[in-house]
């Protein structure tokens, strides 16, 4: 009896413990990020993260915002072109629906990162921690690159 | 009939002797020559006719900008690499702050340095910069500031190109491939 409850007690742990890491490992496994590039200038001028989205899952997923410790801020945005005029704004979120691909890409959608917490040259690494809707988090490693580069 | 389409066909050959025909979009005729009195990248009063000698191309952005600005200035100097170094030696690109308040001398000096010997950045008195885009018939806007006081630029997204004398030749927008850029930047150097 005992021995059953103990048994019974193992598998539903084991279960939970099956279920939590199914649970952050397939969210990690839906999302792809690839190609992710910080583009920087000397200086302290604020930079723009670049990266292709590919959303493998069954499930729209939502990007929402996004931080990192070599920045002070990170804001989503949007570049766009209206009759001759270079437009910018902040976006509020990104819907990216299951099987679809989204590029933040120059002159579109990027990351803008603003106030260097440290210094920062071409070749180094930013890890930026992109966040979606119901608090799912995903941590990205950008190269740093010049925009002579892209 | 046949006189209306003289008339057309004189008109059109009028029209193509204004100035060569551009791969990219004339602006002989909409715009003034190229004149300012600004600052430039060291802290120079300088004017229009100090860059007189080159072809002159002709950048309005601010350095607060961490898309497009870098990306257009990155892509200008990919299209000057295309050219052969005596033409790129005639050439000068001058990225002008509509945002002087953040942008000094040092802050576009250090910007403009990234992208090659041939970008200088240029500064100056805000009613200045305004004498030069309302001549040019250019325009940006600023956004309100949010609470940590950045705030965004909106602003004319063209190159302009100046030929040696100062005289507006055309502009490339965005549109505009690479190519095309390349033809009549080297057309505008070697014509003179």
């Amino acid at each position: 009896m005992v021995s059953n409850l103990l048994n019974t007690f193992r598998r539903l742990a084991g279960g939970m413990l099956v279920m939590l890491l199914t649970a952050g490992y397939a969210y990690g496994q839906d999302v792809q990020v690839t190609d992710a590039r910080v583009s920087l200038l000397p200086g302290e001028q604020p930079g723009a993260g670049y990266f292709q989205l590919y959303n493998a899952g069954d499930e729209a997923v939502v990007l929402v915002g996004a931080e990192s410790d070599a920045f002070e801020s990170v804001e989503l945005h949007v570049s766009s072109n209206q009759d001759g005029m270079a437009h910018m704004q902040a976006v509020e979120q990104v819907e990216i629906a299951p099987g679809e691909r989204f590029a933040f890409a120059p002159k579109g959608h990027h990351l803008m990162l603003i106030g260097r917490e440290k210094a920062l040259k071409v070749g180094d690494e930013v890890d930026v921690q992109l966040e979606f809707a119901d608090d799912q988090r995903l941590s990205v490693t950008f190269d740093v690159v010049s925009p002579v580069s892209l | 009939m046949y006189k209306g389409l003289l008339v057309t066909l004189a008109s059109l050959w009028l029209a193509g002797c204004v100035d060569t025909n551009w791969r990219t979009a004339e602006t002989h005729e909409i715009m003034p020559p190229l004149d300012f009195s600004l600052v430039d990248e060291d802290g120079q009063a300088v004017e229009a006719e100090d860059y007189a000698g080159k072809v002159t191309l002709v950048y309005f952005g601010y350095t607060f900008c961490p898309d497009v600005c870098p990306i257009t200035l990155a892509r200008l100097a990919g299209t000057l690499n295309r050219l052969d170094d005596d033409v790129r030696d005639a050439i000068q690109v001058l990225f002008i702050t509509v945002d002087p308040a953040r942008d000094t001398p040092e802050v576009v000096k250090r910007y403009t340095g990234a992208f090659g010997d041939e970008f200088t950045g240029i500064t100056g008195e805000r009613a200045e910069i305004d004498a030069l885009t309302n001549r040019m018939r250019v325009t940006y806007e600023y956004e309100t500031p949010n609470k940590r006081g950045d705030y965004i630029v909106n602003h004319t997204s063209a190159v302009f190109a100046f030929d040696r004398e100062g005289e507006a030749r055309f502009l490339i927008r965005d549109s505009h491939p690479i190519t095309d850029a390349v033809a009549d930047i080297n057309q505008l150097v070697t014509e003179s």
